[in-house]
């Protein structure tokens, strides 16, 4: 008369099918989903509101203030004279829509000395060393922002950092130059605000160069190179 | 003869001793709801984002809504092209930043910018910047992310900021040839670039 389920609950046994085939649907479902990918983190940044084309004339003249420029080039690009070799070399070296351009040099301001920054050495996929070639790139901006120090000043009035890389090379140059200059501030005194950690209190602005050319074309990357070439 | 029934007393009965087997299965359960984070379709898998030292955990706050530009790089998977962009996570559209092309996609971009503006809660811009029509310059409770791939070109990084800053339609063909950052109408100040640590895979 009774069944199964019944007979099982008289001898004291609980029927465990229907919760094995839940489990096992939940298992299922969290082995298909789940990705095993490292947490990413984030830089912050804050843009200006006050730097754009005033409609106003103003009524002094106004001194521009003090930068220190982290340049980054091709690697291998030649100094040159006009705007025009540097077009050549670029469509030569780079041309259009070849890819990647795999190394660039840093320096700092008007200062000679270059580091060699190579996509494939920084690239997380390729090499177990990444730490350390971001390290060296460190050292190395850390050791030139030391001659720009201005004995006395507090950190915020020290010159500003801008980052100027050329528009065609990869942003992990870019961004890996200014989360330097960062990591300096900090060495120098920087601290997180407790309110907002990815920012910085007590430092010196740090910010990207505006684009030299908005309405893009290859044809002005001569023009670019040109430039970044002789900043100071 | 006792050591058989030690190691099968449920079986004589017809019935499995199925509690190590929950057990086992409950562990795994666990792990994978522990350990495992489910796929968050804004993220998408393909973009390797640049090794920094300074970066920090992004920190969620209720007050400020979140919005990803997702950036391709490298295209050795082979599907999406470089430069590409895609909006939270919408399909990706092309912005080579190199001709016409690349306009329309900074122009989509920028509407979609518009309309989370529109719809945003916004303050008093801190450095107090007028408008022309009068009043102070409204900042939306937005926080961009820039989650862009190491390959990407720099250029569409520096495009981007450029479009969160300003409403000027970079396309070459309205406004006249210029195209310097005007006062801002519509801006969004608050960015952060996407990173992971380099020691970190």
């Amino acid at each position: 008369m009774s069944s199964d389920s019944d007979d099982t609950i008289e001898k004291g046994r609980i029927d465990l099918v229907p919760m094995i085939d839940c489990i096992m649907l939940l298992l299922l479902f969290f082995m298909l989903t789940t990705k095993f990918t490292s947490e990413e983190k984030s830089i912050s940044s804050i843009l200006p509101t006050n730097k754009g084309t005033s409609p106003a004339k103003p009524d002094k003249v106004v001194e521009p203030p003090q930068m220190v420029q982290i340049v980054i080039t091709p690697a291998g690009l030649p100094m040159m004279n006009t705007e025009r070799e540097y077009q050549t070399w670029y469509d030569q070296n780079v041309g259009v829509g070849q890819g990647i351009i795999p190394a660039a040099e840093l320096r700092m301001g008007g200062n000679p000395a270059t580091i060699k920054l190579e996509n494939r050495k920084l690239s997380q996929r390729d090499n177990p060393n990444l730490a350390g070639e971001v390290e060296n790139i460190h050292a190395f901006i850390h050791e030139a922002l030391k001659r720009y120090e201005i004995p006395g000043k507090p950190r915020k009035e020290q010159s500003e950092i801008v980052v100027s890389c050329f528009s065609a090379l990869s942003w992990r140059y870019a961004l890996i130059a200014y989360d330097a200059a960062r990591s300096y501030e900090v060495k120098q005194g920087a601290i997180f605000d407790a309110k907002d950690p990815n920012s910085l209190t007590n430092a010196r602005a740090v910010s990207f160069a505006p684009p030299r050319v908005r309405n893009y074309s290859v044809k002005e990357m001569g023009a670019e190179l040109f430039e970044l070439h002789r900043l100071k | 003869m006792s050591r058989s029934r030690r190691f099968k007393p449920e079986a004589d009965d017809g019935h499995l001793d199925l509690v190590p087997l929950i057990d086992c299965v409950f562990l795994i359960l666990l792990f994978f709801m522990l350990v495992g984070r489910i796929s968050y379709d804004q993220r998408n898998e393909q973009i390797t984002v640049p090794p920094t030292k300074t970066a920090l955990k992004m920190i969620e706050n209720k007050d400020w809504t979140r919005v990803v530009i997702n950036v391709f790089g490298s295209t050795a998977a082979g599907k999406i092209p470089r430069n590409s962009i895609a909006w939270n996570a919408d399909k990706p559209w092309v912005s080579s930043g190199r001709d016409e092309q690349a306009f329309v996609g900074y122009q989509k971009l920028r509407d979609k910018l518009d309309l989370v503006y529109d719809s945003s809660r916004k303050f008093d811009d801190p450095n107090g910047t007028k408008v022309p029509g009068g009043g102070i310059l409204q900042l939306p409770y937005v926080i961009v992310e820039v989650r862009a791939d190491a390959d990407t070109e720099y250029r569409v990084v520096q495009e981007i900021q450029m479009l969160l800053v300003d409403s000027v339609n970079p396309r070459p063909d309205q406004s006249g040839a210029s195209m310097q950052p005007k006062v801002p109408q519509k801006p969004f100040v608050n960015l952060e670039f996407t990173t992971r640590k380099p020691g970190e895979k």
